[in-house]
């Protein structure tokens, strides 16, 4: 199902995250698998809770260990499978090779700390760089996501900073050791609209210099629109369609993502025009049988809350792939009857 | 920030005069009269009348209220009504040995209490979490003198490391320091268990803190995230604690000073009191006021060294 | 934010308090041990004149500073008076005097703090001004000051140890009744014509109730520990009644020779101060979920 580009940058298969709930496991991410081509964007989308955050965490290691636990078949990237690596070799690849992007610039940032210093470190932990070296590299990097006088600010603190300004801080940081991947969590949802919008063209300006591919995790498909190449919609911690961007736009299939698209914010508004699909997201430890969606689903047959369907490509050609007994390409009378028997 | 020291310190007066004044009736209100305690229950009638106009109580309180505030303010806190002697000096003779105990047993309880709080909170439901919680708990369950009285039976009557009564002897170093040693420890054990406590909750807040998710996600080495990331913002709530626990660090003081016959604040408190020397008690009262005053004062300053946002206005 | 209908009922607060107080037994097992500890000591405490030897007064020359052993196990005082014995009955006082006062700081601190709260403006002002400098003083210190201002008496050093344990008790009841009070349903009482003291006993109260039964158990620990401070000085209760602190007092002059004198009862203070305190920090994980460990 992945695009025949070449050798994808990151790879990852059968990838599961599982949390413990009053001792018994309950995964959050469900088996999923993509893979990320050279200067791609790839957009995770879907409600909060249904693990697109999960994943992104689980890829760089940082789901907590003391009730987290991460399988996969493979996460490759680089050659290497980062599901077997000890968490130092982790810490090599962390903020080098891959970086992340959170979604709270007022909170990710150490307020003790001053906005230099902390560009700077990833710089002296992964280049080796001597500190007056780092300081002249973070200080051209702060110039490049456009930070106004960073020369005089690179002493100041956090709080000196506006949300705006720190989201470009923490892309500073992200891209200071020129990372083949980023993995950006809804990094523009705590900003104001004006600032979105210069937010998210200074990232693909900079994916554009850079080469870099880019994971980036929203539940705004306005967002996507403007930025993606191809779409992966999670719900429940599945991926229930993948698609490039225009074909998922053109032919929306699974009913999920038919109901984002058919909710899909006008652009000075956020979450709240969410509300038009009914219910939520079920918690992870009260996961229906069967297809995840089916209790807010209209479509809904009785096989959709007995098996979960699996991820099938649309039998068009086109790489575009639904999870999903009515819309995608399944004989359902034949299946029903198996369901039966 | 020298505005902001100006004028914590003339916030501080109200808080001053306020004990002061408490003070001062708390000391009047009591049953009992002072010339009687000071020259027994033998003394005649026209003995009382001249002790009592030694000691002023014959004129209108107002009056007595003024001199005592006036007196107070202008450094002269009047004479010990059983030796005679200035107050004042009396009391800054012994200060420099409560003070250099409580300073003491502050830097044992910091350099024992921050890093096995932090240890604790980084093996948190692992057993040695779970040992140093009990610890500290039992730590600060001791009655100061209870532990007193066991370090002097171990260490002074069993194994004959320290003196006996370590009081306040100063003549070379090495007697200074066997001196202090005991006592320090004594409160400084105390002093740990409260600080290791507040540490491992401060310092599991901020492991659980969004920016060292940041950390770990440029791949900082984890004793940096520690010791620089989730520490210096740990230490914020510390330090107010710390600032809190400055009563209970003056009681133990008092406490400690009598089990192991050190000169200090805490002696001269007990014995002021057991013999009705009501200047000496009021001298005593003031300054311990003053002490809280300044240390809180230093507590806020000490913020705006660890956390950035803390502006003197 | 809530809904017309649920907002008119005050939310019972009871049962969730009870849940809490299960978890804290049921996920923290040094919470029960501290519990039953306590109430092992309350019960030997009540039953002193059953379980002791001896007579705690009874002096006699003969059986002067006796080691432990078969006749008096935990040894004899000065005096001849058996350790044991004096131990069980020093007990009662330690008891009588913590709770007492931890009883009386818990109604008027609350008292006070809901007031405060409750009214606001200048009365919160000026109430938790005058705490404030209440707190700022050294417990000990204030207790000492009192008791010997007022004499030593059992009942003294119960006015004296819950004049220092009401600031802390007034600073949290008003914390939440500031909350409480802010929400609809006191707004609903007011509009329904009830008195401003009914509103606080019924529908405030409950709210700060379970913190305040927490707190109180962590400084019944702490009234325990004052109070042998305070014997230990010499202002305790008047000899030759039984209390530890006192009997801490009365071994200490003889520390070189017969130290266990105070070995004892200083072993009995802190096995009570423990108990209590890990029962209260049990109970306040559980109830704080900032402090819960399974969070």
């Amino acid at each position: 199902m992945t695009a025949q580009m070449g050798d994808p940058v990151l790879d990852v298969r059968n990838l599961t995250t599982s949390f413990r709930i009053d001792g018994e496991w309950y995964p959050a991410v469900r088996g999923i698998s993509f893979a990320l081509q050279p200067n791609e964007t790839l957009a995770l989308v879907g409600e909060s809770g249904c693990g697109k955050s999960m994943t992104a965490l689980s890829i760089l290691g940082l789901v907590p260990t003391n009730n987290g636990r991460v399988e996969a078949e493979r996460i490759g990237f680089e050659g290497r499978d980062l599901s077997r690596l000890s968490d130092e070799e982790m810490r090599k690849i962390r903020g080098n090779g891959i970086s992340m992007i959170f979604q709270e610039p007022m909170t990710s940032l150490n307020p003790v700390l001053t906005i230099g210093f902390q560009v700077t470190e990833a710089l002296i932990y992964h280049q080796n760089l001597s500190r007056a070296e780092a300081e002249r590299e973070a200080l051209a990097l702060l110039d490049l996501v456009k930070i106004p006088s960073a020369k005089s600010r690179f002493r100041e603190y956090p709080h000196q900073f506006s949300g705006g300004m720190r989201q470009r801080v923490m892309i500073a940081m992200a891209l200071a050791c020129r990372p083949k991947v980023i993995l950006a969590d809804e990094p523009t949802t705590a900003l104001d609209v004006t600032i979105q919008a210069q937010i998210l063209a200074l990232l693909n300006e900079l994916k554009a210099e850079t080469g870099m591919s880019m994971i980036f995790i929203t539940h705004n498909l306005g967002v996507v629109a403007a930025l993606a190449d191809r779409v992966a919609v999670m719900y429940a911690g599945d991926i229930v369609e993948i698609a490039a961007v225009h074909d998922l736009f053109a032919r929306p299939t699974h009913p999920y993502t038919e109901a984002l698209l058919r909710s899909i914010p006008r652009s000075d508004r956020d979450m709240d025009t969410l509300h038009t699909i009914p219910g939520t997201v079920p918690p992870i430890n009260r996961m229906p049988q069967g297809c995840r969606f089916a209790a807010r689903c209209g479509l809904a047959r009785d096989i959709c809350r007995e098996k979960n369907p699996p991820l099938d490509p649309l039998g068009d050609g086109a790489e575009h792939a639904v999870r999903c007994w009515v819309r995608g390409d399944h004989d359902l009378p034949a299946l029903t009857e198996d369901a039966h028997v | 920030m020298l505005r902001f020291t100006a004028r914590r310190l003339l916030f501080a007066i109200p808080t001053l005069l306020a004990v002061m004044t408490m003070v001062f009736v708390l000391v009047r209100i009591v049953p009992g009269d002072p010339a009687q305690t000071i020259l027994g229950d033998q003394a005649s009638a026209e003995a009382l009348q001249i002790m009592r106009e030694r000691l002023g109580l014959d004129r209108p309180l107002w009056e007595q209220y003024f001199e005592f505030m006036g007196g107070a303010l202008t450094g002269d806190w009047g004479q010990s009504m059983v030796t005679g002697k200035p107050v004042l000096s009396e009391i800054l003779r012994v200060l420099p040995y409560t003070l250099e105990l409580t300073l003491a047993s502050l830097v044992i309880g910091a350099v024992i209490g921050v890093p096995l709080g932090a240890w604790s909170a980084l093996h948190r439901n692992r057993w040695i979490d779970y040992v140093t919680r009990v610890g500290s708990l039992l730590g600060l369950s001791f009655p100061a003198f209870v532990s007193a009285i066991l370090l002097l039976i171990a260490f002074s009557i069993q194994l004959r490391w320290f003196p006996v009564i370590s009081g306040g002897n100063r003549a070379t170093f090495s007697d200074w320091a066997l001196s202090l040693a005991l006592p320090a420890i004594n409160l400084g054990l105390i002093m740990a268990a409260y600080i290791t406590r507040v540490t491992r909750s401060s310092m599991l807040g901020a492991l659980g803190e969004d920016y060292i998710r940041t950390a770990r996600a440029k791949g900082v080495p984890m004793r940096v995230i520690v010791w620089r990331h989730a520490m210096r913002n740990a230490l914020i709530p510390v330090v107010t604690v710390v600032g809190l626990y400055l009563g209970i660090l003056i009681g133990n003081s008092v406490l400690t000073e009598i089990v192991f016959n050190r000169p200090g604040l805490g002696k001269l408190i007990v014995g002021a009191l057991g013999q009705r020397d009501y200047t000496l008690l009021q001298g005593l009262m003031v300054i311990y006021t003053f002490v809280i005053v300044v240390v809180n004062l230093l507590t806020d300053l000490t913020y705006g060294l660890i956390d950035p946002r803390v502006k003197y206005q | 934010m809530t809904d017309q209908t649920e907002s008119l009922a005050p939310p019972s607060t009871r049962h969730p308090f009870v849940d809490q107080l299960l978890k804290a037994f049921r996920t923290n097992k040094l919470t029960w041990v501290g519990a039953v500890i306590f109430v092992l000591i309350v019960v030997v405490a009540l039953a002193a004149p059953l379980l002791s030897p001896y007579d705690p007064l009874q002096q006699n020359i003969l059986h002067r500073l006796k080691g432990p052993g078969p006749d008096f196990w935990l040894g004899t005082d000065a005096y001849g008076r058996d350790i044991l014995s004096r131990l069980l009955y020093g007990a009662r006082v330690s008891l009588v005097i913590g709770v007492a006062a931890i009883g009386s700081a818990m109604v008027i601190g609350s008292a006070i703090g809901i007031v405060a709260g409750y009214y606001g403006g200048k009365v919160d002002l000026v109430i938790m001004q005058a705490m404030d400098v209440l707190l700022a003083f050294p417990a000990l210190i204030l207790g000492l000051i009192v008791v010997a201002m007022l004499g030593p008496s059992m009942q003294n050093l119960i006015i004296a140890i819950s004049l220092t344990a009401i600031p802390p008790f007034a600073r949290i009841a008003r914390a939440p009744t500031i909350v409480v009070k802010e929400r609809d349903y006191i707004e609903a009482c007011r509009a329904l014509g009830y008195g401003d003291l009914r509103i606080m006993t019924l529908h405030v109260l409950p709210n700060v109730l379970s913190e305040i039964l927490v707190m109180g158990s962590l400084w019944l620990a702490t009234a325990i520990r004052v109070e042998a401070s305070l014997s230990f000085i010499g202002l305790g209760v008047k000899p030759p009644t039984a209390s530890w602190g006192g009997m801490i007092r009365e071994g200490f002059e003889n520390i070189l020779d017969t130290f266990w004198l105070s070995l004892f009862p200083s072993l009995a203070i802190l096995l009570v101060v423990f108990s209590l305190n890990l029962l209260g920090d049990g109970m306040r994980d559980a109830i704080d979920p900032k402090t819960r460990s399974d969070a």
